[in-house]
C-alpha cells in the first residue's frame, strides 16, 4: 500500500471533505455521503474514518462556531491537506493505470 | 408551535459518551450528536431517542475511547510516605503503648497461625488419593441386643463379590484387611512387618504411588507381596532399586516373592501398612469368610458420580438381611456406604448413623483461632482509640491544613496495616520457633511451608484482614474530631466511643472465660474418664500377645508365669477387655423372640478370667476348675437384663451350637469406650486355645517382672517379638485425641486471657493518665490509697462481672452438647463456671489492680505541678 495508504471507507469520507470544501463538520459528512452515495454511515463509524484520517495527516481540522443547535457546542470544520490529496491522486492514478491494462476482450461476458 | 433551537438529548447516553470519550474529541462528537438529534427529533421523537441511543453505543469503540488511565490527580506516594515516618515515629515514642499493642497481636496471630495449621492437617488427612471423592467405604451397621446400632468396616465377602458382579454403577471394589503381624525372613534376617491383605485392585483405587513394580500386575500372583520402601531398605539397604524385585522371603507358611516397593503411607493417609499380599491367599486359607453371616475385610468401592452413588446407597441397604433369610447365625443388620475423604474427619456412627467425630474438634478449634484474632483485633482497636487523643493534635493540624475525612481514615489503616505486617512478620519467625515443641503437643509433623505460595495468600491475606478489622473502628472515629476541639487539645471523646470500647472489654473477656469453662469441663470429663471405676482393676495389668509356641503351651505357659512371686493371677483371653468387640447373634435363651437378631459380645477365656481382671461376681458363683465349667457361662448385668431373666443363675443359653447354663452374673465393666453403652457379653471358659492374649496381674517390681516374662516367653515361643501393653495405658490412649483438644484450649484459654489482660492493661493506664489531675486533688484532700483503687477499678471489674453473664450460658450450652456424645459422662456443675469467673476475674482484677495502684501511690506534688 505505501504510504499513501487509505481504506475505501476514508477514501470516500475524504473526497466528500473535498467536495463539501469550507462547509466540511461532522453532520454536514454523514449527510452528503448519504445523499450522494445512498449508503448509510453511523457517527460512529464517520468518526473513526475522520480521526485515522487526521491521524494520517491527510486531513487537518479546527474549530469553529458554536450553535444553538448543538446545544452550544462547536463544530469542528475538516480541510484536506495537500498531502491528501497527493494520497487521492494516487489512488485515481493507480485504478487508472490498472483500467487501461485490462484487456478488452475480459470485460466481454457474450 | 415553533421548536426551540435546542432539544436535550437523551441524559444516560449522553454522560455514557462523556464517561469513555476521548477528551479532545467530546465536544465535537456531543455537538454533532446533539445536532443530529434535533432534526431527527422533529419527525419522530421516540425514534430520535433510540437512534441517538444507537449512536453512541457505535461511538463506543477503539479509537473514540479515551486512553484508560490507572493513575489520575494527585501523587499519592509522597502522602503515604509521611504515613509512613509518622507511625514510625508514634510507635518509637510509646514504645510501652506499641510493646502491649504488638505483642497482643503477635501472640494472638501467632496461635491462631498454629491451630489454622493444625486444622489444615486434619483436613489434608488421606487427600492425596486422586479419587478420593470416588471412592466409598462399606460399613455394615449390626444392631445390637440392647437396641444400639453398632457400625463396623468389616464386611461379609459374599457382599464384596455381589458387588462386583452384579452393581453396573460400580467401577471397582477393593477388599482390605485389619491389620496382621507377618514375620519376614530373608537369609539370616527376620522381621515382624505389620501389613494387609488386599485385592489386586487396591493399588489402582488408592494413589499410594508405587516405586517399583506394576500396579496392574503386583498383587495378581498368590505368592505376591507388596513391601514398603521403608521395609524395602531395611533388607537391601540403599540399592532396593535394584535388589528387591523378585526377591523371595521366606514366612512361617511358605515363601513370597517381592512384586512391588510402594512408597511409605507417611503421616497423611489412615490407611497404614508396611506390606501387602493378595486377599485371595487369606480367603483361600480362611473358608468362614465365604459366609454372608461373617465380616471379613474392609471394603472400597468406586463410584463414578453422585447420582449413581445414591442409587448403590438405595440398593446396597438391606443386601446382606436379603442373602440371611435363612441363616441362624446372621443378625440384624444393614449396609451403608460413605465416601472414604469422609471417613477420618467423619468416623462416630451414633445408632448407624455419621454423627460428626474429629471434624468437631476441627470446627471447635478454627472457632477458637478465630475468637482469639478477634480479641487481639479488639485490643489493637481499644488501645488505638483510647490513645487517640494523643494524636488528636496531629489530626486537628493536617485537617486544618486541607485534609479529608477520608485521609485520616486512609493513615489509620495504613498504620493498622503497617503494625499488622511487623505482627505477621514476628509471628510466622515465632511460629516456626514453637512448632516443634507444638507438634509434640498434638503428635503431629505440620510445618510452615514458606515456598508454598498458598501460605503466601494466607499470609497476605491475614495482614489485610487483621489490619482493616483492627483499623475499622478508630479510621471512622478519629476522622469525626472537630477541628477547634483538638487543635485546643483535650479532645472529650463521646459517650458512644467509650460505651464501645467498654463492649469490645466485655466482649473479649467473655470469650476468655468462654474458653476456661470449655477447658475446665474437657479436663474433667477427661479425669472423669480416667479414673472412673470400669468394673475391673485396670492398673497393673500387661497383655501379652500370643504367639506359636506360647498358643500351644497355654498350660506350661501360665504355670510358669505364676511362679513369678509378684505375679498373682494369670488369664487367657480372647482379647484386652477393654477394648472388645468379638460377637455373636447366635445366642438362644428361654423366651428369646425367635425373629430378633441380637449381637451379644463373647470372650473365651479360662477359669481364672475373673480372679485375674478383678471383677466383681454380682450373682452366682466364678468358674472352678473343679467343677469341669466349660459348657457354663458367665454373662454381665447388661445381658441379664436383655436376657430378662428375674433369676438368672442355672438357666439355659446356647450359642455357636454350644448349650449350657448360667452359672454367674458379672458386674458391668466397659468393654468399650464412654461414648457407647455398655453391651450384653458373655464369658466361656469352653476353648482356651482360641485365646489371643495372656493377662498377667503383676502386684509390683513392674519392669523387673516384665523381663522375667520375656524370658519365659521366650523360651516358649523363641524367634518371636515380646508384645505386649499395658492395659492402663492402652485405654488412656484411647482418648489421646480429647486430651490433645483439652491442652489446646487449655493454652488457648491462657493465650486469650493473656491478650486480653494487655489490653485492660493499657486501657487502665489510659485512664490513669487521663484521671491523674483528678487523682492528684482527690490525694490532696484526703483520700486514701485503697479509695483511689477502687475508683480506678470499678469502671472494669463492672465489665468483667457482666461478660461472666454472657459467657455463662454460652458455655453452658456449648460444652452440654458436648458432654452428651459421651455415653458415660460427668456432671456439668456450677462450680466449674464460678472457678472460670474466679480465674478470669482475678487476673482482671490483678491487671487493674497493679496499674491503678501505680497511680494510686504517686506523689500527688507531682500530677498537680503543671497546673
Amino acid at each position: 500500500m505505501g504510504k499513501y495508504a487509505i481504506g475505501e471507507f476514508e477514501e470516500v469520507v475524504l473526497l466528500t471533505v473535498a467536495v463539501l470544501y469550507e462547509n466540511a463538520y461532522g453532520i454536514a459528512i454523514k449527510e452528503d455521503i448519504e445523499q450522494r452515495l445512498k449508503r448509510k454511515v453511523s457517527v460512529g463509524a464517520m468518526r473513526t474514518a475522520l480521526k485515522r484520517l487526521e491521524k494520517k495527516e491527510f486531513l487537518t481540522s479546527e474549530f469553529g462556531e458554536a450553535t444553538a443547535v448543538r446545544g452550544g457546542k462547536r463544530k469542528r470544520y475538516f480541510k484536506v491537506t495537500p498531502y491528501g490529496k497527493k494520497a487521492l491522486e494516487k489512488v485515481m492514478s493507480d485504478r487508472q493505470k490498472l483500467w487501461e491494462a485490462i484487456p478488452s476482450m475480459a470485460f466481454d461476458f457474450k | 408551535m415553533k421548536q426551540p433551537l435546542h432539544i436535550p438529548p437523551p441524559k444516560v447516553p449522553l454522560r455514557f459518551l462523556k464517561w469513555f470519550c476521548s477528551p479532545e474529541l467530546v465536544e465535537d462528537v456531543e455537538g454533532d450528536l446533539s445536532e443530529l438529534f434535533r432534526s431527527r427529533y422533529e419527525q419522530n421523537k421516540a425514534r430520535a431517542r433510540v437512534l441517538f441511543w444507537f449512536d453512541v453505543l457505535l461511538l463506543f469503540r477503539p479509537g473514540i475511547i479515551r486512553d484508560i488511565k490507572l493513575k489520575q490527580g494527585l501523587n499519592q506516594n509522597i502522602m503515604l510516605k509521611n504515613y509512613f515516618k509518622i507511625a514510625l515515629r508514634n510507635a518509637l515514642r510509646y514504645k510501652g503503648y506499641t510493646f502491649l499493642n504488638l505483642s497482643g497481636l503477635i501472640v494472638g496471630i501467632a496461635s491462631s497461625m498454629l491451630v489454622l495449621l493444625w486444622v489444615q492437617d486434619e483436613k489434608n488427612m488421606n487427600g492425596f488419593h486422586e479419587n478420593g471423592d470416588k471412592i466409598y467405604q462399606v460399613f455394615r451397621n449390626m444392631k445390637q441386643s440392647n437396641g444400639v446400632v453398632s457400625t463396623s468396616t468389616s464386611v461379609p465377602k459374599p457382599l464384596a463379590d455381589l458387588l462386583d458382579e452384579q452393581y453396573s454403577e460400580v467401577e471397582a471394589i477393593a477388599s482390605y484387611s485389619w491389620e496382621m503381624d507377618l514375620k519376614l525372613t530373608l537369609d539370616d534376617q527376620t522381621t515382624q512387618e505389620e501389613g494387609r491383605f488386599a485385592s489386586p485392585e487396591f493399588l489402582n483405587m488408592f494413589s499410594f504411588p508405587l516405586l517399583l513394580g506394576d500396579k496392574d500386575e503386583a498383587l495378581n500372583e498368590l505368592n505376591s507381596i507388596v513391601i514398603s520402601r521403608a521395609v524395602a531398605e531395611r533388607y537391601f539397604g540403599d540399592n532396593w532399586k535394584t535388589e528387591a524385585l523378585g526377591k523371595i522371603f521366606r514366612l512361617e507358611d511358605g515363601n513370597v516373592a517381592v512384586s512391588g516397593v510402594i512408597e511409605n503411607t507417611g503421616p497423611n493417609s489412615t490407611l497404614q501398612f508396611d506390606w501387602l499380599r493378595p486377599a485371595q491367599v487369606y480367603y483361600n486359607a480362611n473358608r468362614w469368610v465365604n459366609d454372608w453371616g461373617n465380616g471379613s475385610f474392609g471394603l472400597y468401592i468406586t463410584i463414578p458420580d453422585d447420582e449413581k452413588a445414591a442409587r448403590v446407597e438405595d440398593k446396597v441397604l438391606m443386601e446382606i438381611m436379603d442373602h440371611t433369610v435363612d441363616n441362624d447365625a446372621a443378625g440384624d443388620e444393614e449396609v451403608i456406604i460413605q465416601r472414604f475423604s469422609d471417613t477420618y474427619l467423619y468416623s462416630n456412627f451414633d445408632n448407624g448413623v455419621i454423627d460428626g467425630g474429629r471434624i468437631d474438634y476441627v470446627r471447635i478449634m478454627t472457632i477458637v483461632a478465630i475468637f482469639i484474632l478477634i480479641v487481639a483485633c479488639i485490643n489493637f482497636m481499644n488501645l488505638t482509640t483510647a490513645r487517640s487523643s494523643r494524636r488528636a493534635k496531629e489530626i486537628g493540624l493536617r485537617k486544618v491544613m486541607g485534609a479529608e475525612k477520608k485521609s485520616i481514615s486512609t493513615q489509620f489503616f495504613f498504620e493498622a496495616i503497617l503494625l499488622t505486617t511487623m505482627a505477621v512478620a514476628v509471628s510466622v519467625l515465632v511460629v516456626l520457633l514453637l512448632l516443634p515443641y507444638f507438634n509434640g503437643l498434638v503428635d503431629k509433623s505440620l510445618a510452615l511451608d514458606l515456598t508454598n505460595i498458598n501460605t503466601w495468600y494466607f499470609l497476605i491475606g491475614l495482614i489485610v484482614i487483621v489490619g482493616s478489622v483492627s483499623a475499622s473502628y478508630p479510621a471512622f472515629l478519629l476522622p469525626t474530631f472537630s477541628i477547634i476541639q483538638s487543635m485546643k487539645g483535650g479532645i472529650k471523646q463521646s459517650g458512644f466511643a467509650d460505651f464501645f470500647r467498654k463492649g469490645l472489654v466485655v466482649f473479649q473477656f467473655a470469650i476468655s472465660t468462654l474458653l476456661i469453662i470449655g477447658t475446665a469441663v474437657v479436663y474433667k470429663q477427661i479425669d472423669y474418664v480416667l479414673n472412673k471405676d470400669l468394673g475391673l482393676v485396670k492398673e497393673n495389668l500387661v497383655a501379652i500377645r500370643l504367639q506359636s509356641g506360647t498358643l500351644q503351651q497355654l498350660e506350661t505357659y501360665k504355670t510358669e508365669l505364676l511362679r513369678i512371686p509378684e505375679v498373682s493371677g494369670v488369664t487367657a483371653s480372647t482379647g484386652n477387655p477393654l477394648r472388645y468387640g468379638r460377637s455373636t447373634s447366635s445366642a438362644k435363651w428361654e423366651g428369646k423372640d425367635p425373629s430378633a437378631g441380637y449381637e451379644v459380645n463373647v470372650i473365651i477365656s479360662d477359669e481364672d478370667f475373673i480372679r485375674t481382671t478383678g471383677m466383681e461376681i454380682l450373682e452366682g458363683r466364678d468358674f472352678s476348675e473343679q467343677m469341669q465349667d466349660s459348657t457354663n457361662f458367665i454373662i454381665n448385668e447388661v445381658a441379664a437384663k436383655l436376657m430378662g431373666f428375674e433369676e438368672p443363675i442355672g438357666k439355659d443359653l446356647s450359642f455357636w451350637g454350644i448349650n449350657g447354663k448360667i452359672t454367674g452374673v458379672v458386674k458391668n465393666f466397659h468393654m468399650q469406650n464412654m461414648y457407647e453403652p455398655i453391651a450384653p457379653l458373655i464369658i466361656t471358659c469352653i476353648d482356651p486355645s482360641r485365646s489371643a492374649v495372656m493377662l498377667v496381674r503383676v502386684e509390683s517390681n513392674m519392669q523387673e517382672v516384665l523381663g522375667q516374662i520375656e524370658e519365659i516367653t521366650a523360651q516358649l515361643s523363641p524367634g518371636n517379638d515380646f508384645d505386649y501393653e499395658f492395659i492402663d495405658k492402652v485405654y488412656a490412649e484411647g482418648y489421646r485425641s480429647e486430651r490433645t483438644v483439652g491442652t489446646l484450649a487449655n493454652i488457648f484459654a491462657f493465650i486469650s486471657i493473656l491478650i486480653s489482660s494487655l489490653g485492660l492493661l493499657g486501657l487502665t493506664s489510659y485512664a490513669a493518665e487521663q484521671r491523674a489531675m483528678e487523682i492528684g486533688v482527690r490525694k490532696v484532700h484526703g483520700a486514701s490509697v485503697g479509695q483511689i483503687l477502687l475508683l480506678l477499678s470499678r469502671d472494669y471489674s463492672r465489665l468483667i462481672l457482666l461478660s461472666f453473664l454472657l459467657a455463662i450460658p454460652v458455655g453452658y450450652y456449648v460444652m452440654d452438647g458436648w458432654l452428651s456424645n459421651f455415653e458415660f459422662r460427668t456432671s456439668l456443675n456450677l462450680l466449674v463456671f464460678l472457678a472460670a469467673a474466679a480465674i478470669t476475674f482475678i487476673i482482671g482484677v490483678i491487671t487493674v489492680g497493679a496499674k491503678s495502684y501505680q497511680a494510686a501511690t504517686t506523689n500527688p506534688v507531682n500530677s498537680l505541678r503543671q497546673e
